[in-house]
């Protein structure tokens, strides 16, 4: 078990890719906080957890809330005593032209996907810094390297949280805390079927060069061997996993 | 039957630890080595450890010694899981305008053509197998560059986009490629020249306060031979403690 007895965090770990990242981190011995804006759905996820006989605790949190994830942070020490793995997933992919977007569309993007990382980042780092050990893994995405139009507020929200996780890694780096992030390409989740039909959604998944569907443990592995003690000197990088879609 | 991996520039540094690594994790390791008594030595270091190796000898610059070691280890094993093109290296620091060009050719073949022939003969037994994995190995330095190892920034840079371009071909029958960029490692023949105390000092600026060690890039190519990584192609994955983001 490569992360016995850490505890993790998980924001968004209620549905899709968090939750394989919540079940695969338990798998590996990680006790797990699942932490998501939808706190049934979160619930479930812990009890998921606990059924296959590892520690788990569901929080209802809204990470673009000060108050809020300074609460996620006190539950998770209350509860856990310490962390070791702050995984950044938590975020939302709305739809706009650029001429028809309302600012509070864009704000609640920005707000939530990179102040989101923020907000959580400031409010677990002291704790791993005190410790000198942490991991911390943010969901950045391919669109934030390559764009989509209609979609420019979450590809600029993505693309600044690689610039933020490179920034972060040096800050933390002294302090033997690794940061880095994820970008996935389209995968098998609820979040692109918001706005495609399901046809447009499989005709997506099945044309990457590989012929294989991107499934969120196809993202969650990556993940743990990001967390993994295995990767102890990898910081500051934006590794993509998306079946060969784009190669940086 | 266990997984077959070939491993080029196995007989030592970086080479030599992703042979133990995969050896230890059930794979029997075929050790490629231009050096065969090296090669032999870390032959002896798995198998007294339980794992199984071989080592065989190459010079991956050579067609002639590349199709004979691939015929040789596809008769020996019938099939090849993983191919890891380790070896090379920077060879010479001097000036561009200092380089011969018989020296410019040696670091390129090495390097970037010695990567070229081991794929283009592997490959053809993986597209049989509908399966297999190629790990291909460039440098922080074919990103930023380097002043005095010109070819050898070059081919580095080269194996990434090779990289690429392979794996969009390989991609349908199911072979993945990818390319590891070591940063500054601590190996024996980077030892040779400069003391672990006195790189560190070159590399103070180094986020996670040390230079690499060959096992940190061992569990890169490892981590990308498993199930877990069934979903990346094309990618170059920099390990360097940090000092470059690309």
């Amino acid at each position: 078990m490569r992360l016995k007895d850490k505890v993790a965090v998980i924001t968004g770990g209620a549905q899709g890719i968090g939750r394989a990242i919540a079940l695969g981190m338990a798998r590996e011995g990680a006790k797990i906080v699942v932490a998501d804006l939808q706190g049934e759905k979160a619930n479930s996820v812990a009890n998921e957890i606990k059924a296959l006989g590892h520690g788990a605790l569901a929080v209802e949190v809204n990470v673009a809330s000060e108050s809020s994830v300074k609460h996620l942070a006190k539950t998770t020490f209350d509860c856990f005593g310490r962390i070791d793995i702050l995984v950044n997933d938590a975020g939302i992919y709305l739809k706009s032209s650029v001429v028809d977007m309302t600012e509070a569309d864009w704000d609640r993007t920005h707000d939530i996907n990179l102040g989101g990382n923020f907000l959580c980042c400031r409010a677990f780092v002291p704790a791993m810094r005190a410790q000198k050990s942490g991991r911390i893994i943010s969901m950045a995405s391919g669109i934030g390297y390559y764009g989509m139009k209609q979609f420019s507020h979450y590809a600029a929200s993505k693309a600044a949280i690689i610039g933020f996780v490179k920034a972060l890694a040096r800050e933390l780096g002294p302090d033997g805390i690794t940061v880095n992030a994820i970008c996935p390409g389209s995968a098998n989740t609820a979040m692109p079927r918001g706005h495609r039909t399901e046809e447009e959604v499989m005709q997506r998944l099945h044309s990457t060069p590989l012929p294989h569907v991107l499934e969120p443990e196809d993202i969650a592995g990556p993940i743990l061997f990001l967390a993994s003690d295995a990767a102890s000197y990898i910081t500051g990088q934006a590794y993509n996993v998306n079946c060969g879609t784009y190669m940086v | 039957m266990s997984q077959v991996a070939l491993i080029s520039g196995g007989g030592g540094g970086i080479g030599g630890a992703a042979a133990h690594k995969m050896a230890a994790a059930g794979m029997t390791v075929v050790i490629a080595d231009f050096d065969h008594a090296a090669a032999e030595t870390v032959r002896g270091e798995i198998a007294s450890a339980g794992g199984k190796a071989d080592a065989l000898s190459v010079d991956v610059t050579q067609t002639r010694e590349v199709k004979a070691l691939v015929i040789d280890v596809a008769s020996r094993y019938g099939r090849i899981d993983v191919l890891a093109n380790i070896a090379g290296g920077s060879m010479y620091t001097k000036r561009m305008e200092e380089f011969t060009w018989a020296e410019w050719k040696q670091v390129i073949d090495a390097n970037l053509k010695g990567t070229f022939l081991m794929c283009r003969e592997v490959a053809p037994i993986m597209q049989k197998q509908k399966s297999g994995r190629i790990l291909n190995t460039a440098s922080n330095y074919g990103v930023t560059g380097s002043a005095l190892r010109t070819p050898y920034s070059a081919a580095k840079a080269g194996i990434i986009a090779f990289t690429k371009s392979l794996a969009l071909e390989l991609a349908p029958d199911g072979i993945l490629v990818n390319t590891v960029a070591p940063g500054p490692t601590d190996t024996p023949r980077v030892l040779e020249k400069e003391s672990a105390e006195a790189r560190n000092r070159r590399w103070s600026s180094i986020p996670l306060g040390r230079t690499g060690k060959p096992e940190d890039l061992a569990e890169m190519y490892y981590f990308l031979t498993t199930p877990e990584s069934a979903a990346i192609t094309g990618q170059t994955f920099h390990v360097n403690g940090g000092v470059v983001m690309p």
